[in-house]
């Protein structure tokens, strides 16, 4: 048993990842699994000898496989989707099932500045034998290039523009000058990059459409159905609430299933049964925002509320959410209310605790 | 000698069945061509080769009694069966249709047909669309795409539809039995076959949905078929050509031998293996860069890449459009889903129309118009002629429903003189006239269907989904409600009801609720039903109750007083239309709001004082100390003479009467300092020009305690009080004195 809180993909899904590269399939060079494989990897399945591999990601099976088809054309891929879409985890479980390593990183942020995406000094050398190979610290997507490995960019948006071209060179023409030795790395065959960012948060770099044009862009979309979203959340929120030491009420699911409902109609513009047509708020109200509002709820239910989860609690929570405009959103949420959950049976609470609110 | 026959079975509307028909055919060169199709219409196959002859174009078939009931059978460029029939054509060989003729599914009754629909949505998907059926299992999303993976790769054309035979067989051996109908059809198939056999000298090609040749190859004797076919059903039909479009060729029009991709067939058909992809992507780029979206070159290279990557992925010999969009979506449209639904429907489904050569057999149009006029005893005349009906007797009813809907398909016949007053009554004034080229304009409709109540339907649903503006949608949706369209009628509420939600504006939520009430108060005089536009417009009345405290705040003169003539209309429409009273509750409060809201625009805040003061919710004396607040000295001129423009500006005649509110008026008027009241005179000129000359002189009057006779001449004296005790005490004195006498 490890002590590790977390261990990366590769390891924790070790066996699926050797049953499937025991079985057949042309591999790209520089792949541990064949493209078909790793389809497979990731929406589950069985391997050639029967091993059943567990799906990492629940949704459409398109997406996954235009992504894997542009990392088979050492094209870079560029997921994007709101928060709570499973992106990294996406992004993390591709390069563990193409090239076994996962862990080849770079967190992107407002504080990321060039040396972190190219290469460090090591000062100590720099000052002592003057410019040379051992004098340079190696980041992520150097060790990557040289070892034909898939480097990962989390949040690429967040790391200023002028540091985002820095991929351009790399991108288009898979080399890093290093114009201090007078020499440069070549990307060896399986090196590829894929970013993640957020296609919603307000203060984010807008790529450039240099950069844009060398990325294939997936967009990853929120669940499907209302089942599939309200298992992730009561999954999750479960977890969560194990990890803060709340414990759950009895009644976590069908409040759940409540606020989920709430958030698709908002969201999607149109009642579940497709009749109504509504107004969306400015936010994004994603499945991670539902979770955010149950787990509120529950703390709020245990610290104040002996435990007791009612509509009240999560409405407060909920308005917080879905208000992020006071005016607009306010008269969008208004609208709702009238229009749809006036009339929704077993909403009462939620109607009469938002309308008390906005 | 009997003629030798060949069997093909094919995909409609399949590009690549047709390539390999027109391969086999030119192989075999056969001196008759059989097709699939109602056997009574084959005289108008030979039209199909016709030049001005333009797909898509599909047979029309109806009962001569009742056009509305009527069969189409589509063709397409890319249709097998219009391939093999301008082979035919152009060969000089014979060219027949072999069903069962269209009189036998237009005889029968219409719980028989109903019947068979309802069984063959239960056989789906297998037999109608077999080929579909196996692309499916195959892991396709269409057929053509399977089709052409599977079929297109073989070179051979003989075991193409071999292969293909041999599939359906296996297919068909584990369906149940066939119904009837099916049986019947393919006896009446057989039959044909072996007639055209035994006429013929040489190759007879028969070219039928791949479903049916194991039942057309069976050996089977004559007379047990002609036995399934005794006693069908028989009916007097019609059959002629109608222009088709390309949307309703694909399947979800609804169109069950519809194609999913009508766009990509075409673009199979019109193109080649080496270059397809690269094609289809310069039209994606195309139409994207029509859209404003920006593409380049180098992202179209990427694309193909992409594309073939993921066929390669999928396992598929080429990328059909799945993987093309999958490409598109994430090369050209920076992963976006709506840029790819924006152009989807112009890729994939195409805005094609046909048209059909003028020598084509009368449509159906006209006679279900001769029809018409028969049963109304209208006569179509030259003169101008005048017209009142009344519509509560069903002979008034139906007439006006009949110049309505023609109305509606642009043929004006009929022209109301009264068209403004004549809703909510019982009459109708029409002038009529009749011109000849009225004839060819209705003949143009036939686009939308096949009688005059269907392709008017059609034609307002078509206008509906263009029509961006909710007023302006509302009134199309009355003209659907006048013209006795209920398909029309409910789409267009369907369409209302969705544009209303995602409208914000307040100003056009409120101009859509008058039409609404017209159709409301229209529907009662009429026999129609108006029971979900009575569900919508209360909520458009609660909407735009929401959107109205928002709307009314920083307006500049002229989008205030819109919005003002568009607030006083709105509630003369939600008292017309008798709403719940909880609905009209929430429309005061919404007025109320207005009026205590500081940051409303004081035009409007006048405008809903003096609502809600008429509604008798703002009781007299509060009104006063309003208008007194809002008049004070304290209050900037402008504003105060924007809120005594909305209160009074068309109600000057309340000060005649009123006259609470009146010494208020009064009050503030005298109140105002001298530059101010100049000022502001043009202002109380144009709410007093409202009032005629007597009423102004009226108002003067009671300002200046004038009797002008009547007993609203009398006037209470100032120190009435102290006065009256001794007039009192005289006038008793001198009544008892003349008691006494």
């Amino acid at each position: 048993m490890s002590e590790k809180l977390r261990l990366p993909a590769e390891d924790s899904f070790a066996s699926e990842l050797k049953a499937l590269a025991a079985g057949e399939g042309h591999r790209p060079p520089g792949w541990a699994l064949s493209p078909r494989q790793v389809v497979t990897y990731l929406m589950g399945g069985t391997a050639a000898d029967g091993t059943a591999i567990t799906p990492k990601y629940v949704g459409d099976k398109r997406l996954i496989e235009t992504a894997v088809a542009t990392l088979a054309t050492d094209r870079a891929l560029l997921l994007l989707g709101v928060p709570g879409t499973a992106k990294s985890w996406v992004s993390e479980h591709l390069a563990a099932g193409i090239t076994g390593d996962s862990t080849l990183v770079i967190q992107c942020t407002a504080g990321t500045d060039e040396n972190q995406i190219r290469y460090g000094w090591n000062y100590a050398q720099l000052l002592a034998h003057g410019p040379s190979r051992e004098a340079l610290v190696p980041t992520p997507l150097m060790r990557a290039m040289e070892g034909g490995k898939l480097c990962r960019f989390e949040e690429l948006t967040r790391m200023g523009s002028d540091v985002q071209d820095t991929l351009i060179t790399v991108l288009s023409e898979k080399m890093m000058p290093i114009p201090e030795l007078n020499s440069a790395v070549y990307a060896q065959r399986g090196f590829n990059v894929i970013a993640t960012a957020n296609n919603r948060d307000k203060g984010v770099n807008e790529l450039s459409s240099a950069l844009k044009r060398r990325f294939n862009v997936v967009v990853l979309p929120l669940p499907d159905s209302a089942q599939q979203e309200v298992s992730i959340v009561v999954k999750r929120v479960g977890e969560m609430a194990q990890n803060l030491d709340l414990p759950a009420p009895k009644n976590v699911a069908e409040e759940v299933a409540r606020v989920v409902a709430i958030f698709r109609e908002l969201r999607s513009g149109s009642t579940e049964d497709g009749k109504v047509a509504l107004k969306s708020p400015s936010g994004g109200l994603s499945t991670a925002e539902a979770i955010a509002v149950m787990v509120g709820g529950i703390s709020q239910a245990t610290f104040f509320n002996d435990g007791e989860l009612t509509a009240e609690t999560l409405a407060s929570n909920m308005i917080g959410a879905v208000v992020k405009d006071p005016v607009q959103d306010t008269a969008v949420l208004g609208e709702y209310l009238e229009t749809v959950l006036k009339k929704k049976r077993g909403f009462e609470g939620y109607y009469a605790s938002l309308t008390d609110l906005i | 000698m009997a003629g030798d026959i060949h069997l093909f079975g094919i995909r409609h509307h399949g590009p690549g069945s047709a390539r390999r028909l027109v391969q086999a055919l030119d192989a075999l060169k056969p001196v008759a061509v059989l097709i699939e199709g109602p056997s009574d219409a084959s005289e108008l196959l030979p039209m199909l080769a016709d030049p001005d002859m333009v797909t898509p174009v599909a047979l029309l078939t109806y009962a001569e009694d009742n056009p509305a009931h009527a069969s189409f059978f589509p063709f397409a460029d890319y249709s097998p069966e219009y391939q093999a029939a301008c082979w035919a054509v152009r060969h000089g060989a014979t060219l027949r249709f072999i069903d069962l003729p269209a009189s036998d599914r237009l005889g029968s009754s219409a719980s028989d047909i109903a019947e068979e629909i309802a069984a063959r949505s239960e056989e789906d998907p297998v037999s109608r669309d077999p080929i579909g059926a196996l692309a499916t299992a195959a892991g396709y999303d269409d057929g053509e795409s399977w089709w052409s993976d599977v079929i297109e790769e073989n070179p051979a054309t003989g075991p193409v539809f071999a292969a293909v035979a041999d599939a359906m067989t296996a297919l068909r051996a584990q369906e149940k039995p066939l119904s009837a109908r099916e049986a019947a059809r393919e006896a009446h198939m057989r039959i044909e076959i072996a007639k055209a056999a035994k006429e013929c000298e040489g190759a007879v090609a028969v070219v039928c949905g791949a479903w049916h040749v194991p039942a057309l190859a069976e050996r089977r004797s004559l007379s047990t078929d002609r036995e399934l076919l005794k006693g069908r059903p028989k009916a007097k039909i019609k059959a002629t050509w109608a222009p088709w479009t390309a949307p309703r060729l694909a399947r979800a029009s609804g169109y069950g031998a519809g194609v999913v991709a009508p766009g990509w067939c075409a673009h199979l058909w019109e193109t080649r293996e080496g270059d397809r992809v690269a094609l289809w992507l310069a039209r994606v780029t195309r139409v994207l860069r029509d859209r404003g979206h920006f593409v380049s070159t180098a992202s179209v290279i990427e694309a193909q890449r992409l594309g073939i990557a993921l066929a390669a992925l999928r396992e598929r010999p080429s990328p059909g459009f799945e993987e093309l969009r999958e490409a598109a979506i994430a090369c050209l449209c920076n992963g976006e889903r709506a840029v790819w639904d924006d152009v989807a429907a112009e890729l994939l489904i195409g805005a094609g129309v046909g048209s059909i050569p003028p020598s084509t057999p009368l449509a159906p149009l006209l006679d279900d118009l001769q029809r018409q006029q028969k049963a109304t005893r209208l006569k179509p005349e030259a003169l101008e002629r005048a017209l009142t009906l009344d519509l509560r007797s069903e002979s008034g009813l139906m007439r006006s429903t009949l110049l309505h809907r023609l109305g509606v398909l642009d043929v004006p016949w009929g022209r109301l003189t009264d068209a403004g007053r004549s809703r909510g009554t019982f009459r109708e004034n029409w002038q009529l006239r009749w011109e000849p080229e009225f004839a060819v304009r209705l003949v143009e409709n036939l686009l939308y269907g096949s009688t005059i109540a269907e392709a008017a339907g059609g034609r307002l649903i078509e206008a509906m989904s263009k029509e961006a503006e909710l007023g302006a949608l509302a009134s199309l949706v009355r003209n659907a409600m006048i013209a006795d369209l209920p398909r029309a009628t409910e789409s267009g509420i369907a369409a209302l009801e969705t544009k209303a939600a995602l409208t914000s504006d307040g100003q056009a939520l409120l101009d859509a609720l008058p039409p609404m009430a017209d159709i409301l108060r229209y529907g009662e005089a009429r026999a129609g039903t108006v029971e979900h536009l009575a569900a919508l417009m209360p909520r458009i009345v609660v909407q735009a109750a929401i959107a109205l405290p928002y709307a009314s705040r920083n307006l500049d003169g002229p989008a205030a007083s819109k919005l003002r003539g568009a607030i006083l209309a709105a509630d003369t429409a939600i008292q017309l239309a008798q709403l719940e009273a909880d609905i009209v509750a929430r429309w005061r409060e919404a007025l109320t709001a207005l009026l205590h809201d500081d940051q409303t625009t004081r035009l409007i805040a006048g405008t809903a004082a003096r609502l809600l003061y008429e509604a008798e919710l703002l009781a007299a004396d509060h009104t006063a100390d309003l208008l007194a607040r809002m008049l004070s000295p304290g209050t900037p001129v402008a504003e105060a003479a924007g809120f005594f423009e909305g209160f009074f500006e068309g109600a000057g005649q309340r000060l005649i009467h009123d006259a609470a509110l009146r010494s208020a008026v009064d009050g503030w008027l005298l109140a105002l300092p001298d530059d101010a009241f100049t000022a502001s005179l043009p202002l109380f000129r144009r709410v007093f020009s409202a009032l005629d000359r007597n009423e102004r002189r009226r108002l003067m009057d009671v300002l200046f305690g004038r009797g002008t006779g009547g007993a609203k001449g009398y006037r209470l004296v100032p120190d009435a009080g102290a006065v009256w005790p001794p007039h009192e005490a005289r006038v008793l004195a001198l009544l008892k004195v003349g008691a006494a006498q």
